[in-house]
């Protein structure tokens, strides 16, 4: 167990030396028969991965925030209204207690991960400490990159830009809730006076092996009035830019076909969140 | 390298792997057979325990993050010898068949009763989503739940 950021970096610079946090990925490779590294470091112990720091322009969270942290700080807040959502939909309370919202980034196999793509309808950061010193990358390059970090870097926080927008989280597990849903949408706007739409990100977890953004369908809504039934037809239109990923629980189709009814849900969601 | 934990009011010092899961330990070494092994993946809540008073899936939690920590099973429910109000209700309307997931019902219940003494049975049922019962007993015992939230 990690006390210190410095501890934990000079830990994984041993190649193979894994970052433990809600560990609640990690202790189930052995039942998966996934592989399993020879070392962990724990790091939910360190001080500044715990907090959460408000500030005039940002939100930090530390890498090591709970679900349930999430949804005690920002339920209840219009603007927070898609974040509070999707921390506290997934998976069940115990495991909501422990997962922590830089495990959520990071697990690489976990393709319906909540989080993924509400951070990204919000635009957020992902601070890394790194051998070279400390870097900010937006979560969607983080995305793309962590799988091939160098050894010795650490995701320390996940950084929220304080904006006036709206926000929405659909989701649609098999189950009422308790299981992993096969398509999730996470929408973020910021409306004119007159409803029109002036800045919207829109991502999509799940479908896919990794969350990303629905560019296309954020183009077509730019300036339009936000309702439910532009934004469902709109998403029939581009819905084909996604390819579903098939699994046991669901084939690919499905995940893709469910998307327009999810982005209408969003919609609502965004238009509720006051 | 050990480590040393409060479970249920005592001090402990275990041993085992650092990663080996706190279930393993509460069962295997403290022979605090309560909380059950199941599904060992977080699914099933037969493991809950309460850590530092929050609710944890003992199967998932590695005894060497748990060093100076507070665990409470199912046994510290009715330490004094008298049943928790929670038990008494699920005794008073028979809930319990097989037992297997009771356990971790009861540590996600208590937990959820702390926080919101006046839930309702929607509330409710949504607490339990991650405690699966194949005996299919949920409704009776969500009944025996609502009777207690009246009761308060």
């Amino acid at each position: 167990m990690a006390d210190s950021v410095a501890d934990a970096t000079a830990a994984l610079t041993d190649d193979g030396c894994v970052p433990l946090a809600g560990g609640t990925w990690i202790m189930r490779a052995s039942i998966r028969g996934e592989a399993q590294s020879r070392r962990y470091v724990g790091i939910g112990r360190i001080p500044e991965l715990n907090t959460i720091d408000v500030k005039d322009g940002e939100i930090r969270l530390g890498a090591c925030v709970t679900h349930a942290r999430l949804v005690e700080s920002f339920a209840g807040l219009a603007q927070w209204n898609g974040l509070a959502a999707a921390a506290g939909a997934a998976a069940n309370p115990a495991v909501r207690e422990m997962a922590t919202v830089g495990g959520n980034l990071s697990t690489q196999d976990f393709f319906a991960a909540d989080l993924p793509p509400a951070l990204l309808s919000l635009d957020a950061a992902v601070e890394l400490v790194r051998p070279g010193g400390t870097e900010r990358l937006s979560v969607g390059r983080y995305l793309d990159v962590r799988r091939t970090l160098e050894p010795g870097a650490l995701m320390t926080s996940i950084v929220l830009p304080r904006r006036p927008m709206r926000t929405g989280h659909a989701r649609l597990p098999l189950r009422k809730a308790g299981d992993y849903p096969v398509a999730i949408v996470s929408m973020a706007a910021v409306l004119s006076s007159d409803g029109r739409v002036d800045v919207i990100r829109i991502a999509v977890g799940s479908v896919e092996p990794a969350a990303g953004r629905w560019t296309e369908l954020e183009e077509k809504l730019l300036g339009r009035p936000l309702d439910p039934d532009t934004a469902h037809e709109m998403a029939e239109a581009t819905a084909d830019t996604f390819t579903g990923r098939d699994s046991v629980e669901a084939p690919g189709w499905y995940r893709v076909k469910v998307l327009p009814a999810l982005v209408r849900r969003a919609t609502q969601a965004v238009l509720s969140s006051r | 390298m050990p480590t040393s934990l409060m479970i249920n009011g005592e001090r402990r010092t275990s041993n085992r792997d650092p990663m080996t899961p706190l279930i393993d330990v509460l069962r295997d070494e403290f022979l605090l057979t309560g909380a059950k092994s199941v599904c060992r993946e977080g699914v099933c809540g037969a493991c809950t325990v309460h850590l530092d008073g929050r609710l944890a899936v003992s199967c998932l939690v590695p005894i060497g993050t748990v060093e100076g920590k507070d665990v409470r099973t199912v046994e510290s429910l009715a330490m004094a010898g008298e049943l928790s109000p929670l038990q008494q209700v699920m005794e008073q309307h028979d809930v319990v068949q097989c037992g297997m997931c009771f356990p971790g019902i009861l540590m996600t219940l208590t937990s959820f009763f702390q926080a919101q003494p006046n839930a309702g049975r929607d509330e409710i049922k949504a607490a339990l989503v991650g405690n699966i019962c194949r005996c299919t007993g949920y409704e009776r015992l969500v009944d025996a739940a609502v009777t207690l939230t009246k009761r308060s």
